[in-house]
């Protein structure tokens, strides 16, 4: 099986703070991480190499010290890691991103074709769950989001079948591969990596493919130039308190109602 | 296939191992180094002042970098005597302290120590976090290995073996495999190690810098003494960074059992002390951490070496606590070390008698001599608890007097002085006190 993972380098937001003047993030200081719904598709295929015997390509779009979230894909048995790494890609949003990562996969695709694709459900910083579904619409492959279990029924069909979480419950759905799936977090969990891999993984040095080598990208449609989406403000919501409980049985109807009536008043919508 | 045989392991990837690392890989020795962090750094922490000179012997090409790994250059350094509601001030600044480069900064050991360990890959070292090794493997009485907490491999969940002539043992203060190796006889007691709590405070934008009347080439670092320890042997420190300060404070970990005291609430008590909450005022608390510091000194140390072993840095209790060495002293016993692994590699000989050139570098070195000069350093803090618990108080009692006398006859609040000295401490108190301190400076 050849599989093709996706992956993002995000800060770690349990230490993210923003700048109260600026309204933009605070990265500096702020230690970086794997996408933690990615670590989970890298997981999969993780899982699924030592099954049934896989090939994994991680690709990630980012700034050079990416790279270290593709030595940590090498640590779960990532076979090629390739970092999409120019100044032009910078600043691009769900849009410009799917079409770089698209492109790629394309390319990457020319040497042997994929049969599964693993994206995270949705990255932590920016929480949009589009780059997964703008990829599969590119590549033209059946798309699964939210995926929590995944069953290969039969290899040399190449059919699986696929467990997405819903608001109403859960899909069971059988796919022939290719599929594009992104997944949630109990699609597998991270193995606790050998030695041998931990020393792969500290002497990888990615593949890097800039906006010109070796994908001629059209220009207008990378980074900031080929993003519609502008980021008006980024701010703290304020925390709600929490309100007061009266009980009506305790002070009356009428008291209640006069209570709500003032607060009504007080906050000037009555 | 990836090789499981080096030349050298490094077990810790804190400075004293990275030094050790760098040194072997740049002699073009087949070198590893195993942490068990996430990355180089991120189970570290110390205070925050790293000497110039020390990475200078490193790194020589330090200031070339655009990048530093560093905050703020100190350049007035001295201690704050904190009494219950104030403070007596000995700072010190000159023209050469302030001179470029500076001879010593503030850093955060998650940006320090991650930038030696691109130094080391940069010599050639193969860095591997998350790595913790649990034994070492001795043949013939000779170390020849580690093992890890990792498996072989993804079917062979025997736990995996690096193996290599040399192995250094830079794991810090819990020195587990030092033990194991034979080199140290036994764990460390209460007595002899400091447990230090530290929080990292952002001020208000420009607040740093107005407070504590800085520049931005500037920085302040000041020891806290009395108050700051609750008058039990110990300190404070107070370190400035870039755009935020370093608060700690730490005691020998047997005061905290005696004096039940909580380590938290001794780092609070700290903040809220009225000298240093307007200093503090608005703060953000970044951090929170602690770390236990190795002060068994030289009745403590450890034998260095063994056959195909060497120990470098907190592992065996290279801090100065007095001088705030501890950074600069695992650099260079890093770099000893790993001189005698090169050492032993030509001579194709691994045994302690080869291996010996370490303990004879380090014991012809001033960090010896130090650890020696002083040797009765602990006793006489754990023995002598005037220093803490009576001068500081004293101190600024004294002054105080001195410096409100206005109105008064002098004669009287001279005499005043004299009493609360020979109430508080007595003459012969006082007297024995300068005589203990001076032999013990004398190193009798």
């Amino acid at each position: 099986m050849n599989i093709l993972v996706s992956i993002k380098q995000v800060p770690d937001t349990t230490n993210i703070r923003i700048n109260p003047e600026t309204g933009t993030l605070v990265r500096e200081g702020v230690p970086s991480i794997v996408n933690p719904y990615d670590v989970h598709a890298l997981a999969l295929a993780s899982l699924l190499k030592r099954l049934y015997g896989a090939h994994i390509t991680v690709i990630t779009m980012g700034p050079p010290q990416a790279e270290e979230a593709l030595k940590e894909a090498v640590e779960f048995g990532a076979d090629r890691v390739i970092l999409l790494s120019d100044r032009k890609f910078a600043g691009a949003d769900t849009l410009a991103t799917s079409y770089t990562l698209a492109e790629a996969i394309k390319y990457l695709a020319q040497e042997a074709p994929f049969d599964l694709f693993l994206f995270g459900k949705q990255a932590i910083d920016g929480d949009t769950a589009q780059v997964g579904p703008g990829v599969a619409r590119r590549l033209g492959v059946p798309l699964i989001t939210y995926a929590v279990k995944l069953e290969i029924i039969d290899q040399e069909k190449k059919e699986v079948i696929v467990h997405r979480k819903t608001a109403s419950g859960v899909e069971v759905l059988k796919v022939t591969l290719p599929v594009l799936i992104t997944c949630d977090k109990e699609i597998a969990d991270p193995p606790f990596s050998p030695l041998p891999e931990l020393i792969k993984a500290a002497q990888t040095k990615p593949e890097i493919f800039n906006a010109q080598r070796p994908i001629p990208y059209k220009r207008e449609k990378l980074g900031l130039k080929g993003s519609p989406t502008r980021v008006h403000r980024v701010y703290t919501p304020q925390l709600k308190s929490a309100g007061d409980i009266l009980f009506v049985s305790e002070i009356g109807v009428s008291e209640a109602v006069e209570k709500i009536i003032a607060v009504l008043k007080d906050r000037g919508i009555l | 296939m990836v090789r499981l045989n080096y030349d050298v392991i490094v077990v810790g990837g804190g400075p004293a191992g990275m030094a050790a690392a760098i040194t072997c890989a740049r002699a073009g020795l087949d070198t590893i180094l195993l942490e068990r962090g996430r990355f180089a750094g991120a189970k570290n922490l110390f205070g925050g002042v790293v000497y110039t000179a020390s990475v200078l012997s490193l790194v020589p090409d330090l200031f070339s970098a655009s990048r530093l790994p560093f905050e703020r250059p100190v350049t007035e350094e001295g201690w704050w005597i904190l009494s219950q509601d104030g403070v007596v001030k000995i700072t010190h600044t000159n023209a050469t302290l302030r001179e470029s480069p500076p001879r010593a900064f503030t850093a955060f050991r998650a940006k320090f120590d991650a930038w030696l360990a691109k130094q080391a890959q940069k010599a050639g070292v193969l860095v591997v976090p998350k790595v913790r090794v649990i034994d070492l493997l001795i043949k013939d009485n000779f170390v020849c290995g580690v093992q890890t907490d990792r498996t072989a491999s993804w079917d062979d969940h025997r736990p995996a073996q690096v193996k290599a002539p040399v192995v250094i043992l830079a794991e810090g203060v819990n020195r587990i495999l030092s033990i194991k190796a034979g080199l140290v006889p036994r764990d460390f007691s209460p007595k002899e190690v400091a447990l230090s709590v530290k929080e990292v405070l952002q001020l208000p934008k420009g607040e740093l810098e107005s407070r504590f009347g800085l520049q931005k080439d500037t920085g302040l670092a000041v020891e806290l003494l009395g108050e700051a320890s609750l008058g039990l042997p110990g300190t404070g420190f107070l370190y400035t960074n870039t755009s935020c300060l370093s608060l700690g404070v730490g005691l020998f970990l047997i005061d905290y059992a005696t004096h039940n005291i909580k380590p938290y609430a001794l780092l609070e008590h700290l903040k809220r002390h009225p000298v240093l909450a307007p200093l503090l005022a608005e703060a953000e608390t970044l951090e929170y951490g602690a770390h236990l510091i190795p002060e068994w000194g030289f009745f403590g140390l450890a034998k260095l070496c063994g056959n195909g072993v060497l120990a470098v840095g907190d592992a065996v209790g290279l801090v100065n606590p007095l001088f705030r060495e501890g950074t600069n002293l695992a650099i260079y016993s890093g770099i000893l070390a790993g001189k005698a692994a090169i050492y032993a590699h030509k001579k194709g000989n691994f045994g302690y008698h080869t291996l010996r050139l370490y303990e004879e570098a380090l014991k012809d070195s001033y960090i010896y001599q130090d650890l020696r000069y002083f040797r009765k350093l602990k006793t006489f803090l754990q023995q002598n608890k005037s220093f803490f618990q009576t001068y500081p108080y004293l101190l600024n009692e004294v002054l105080h007097l001195y410096l409100t006398a206005q109105g008064r006859a002098k004669q009287e609040v001279f005499k005043e002085i004299c009493q609360l000295i020979r109430k508080q401490r007595g003459v012969t108190g006082l007297l024995g006190d300068f005589v203990r301190a001076m032999k013990f400076l004398k190193g009798w």
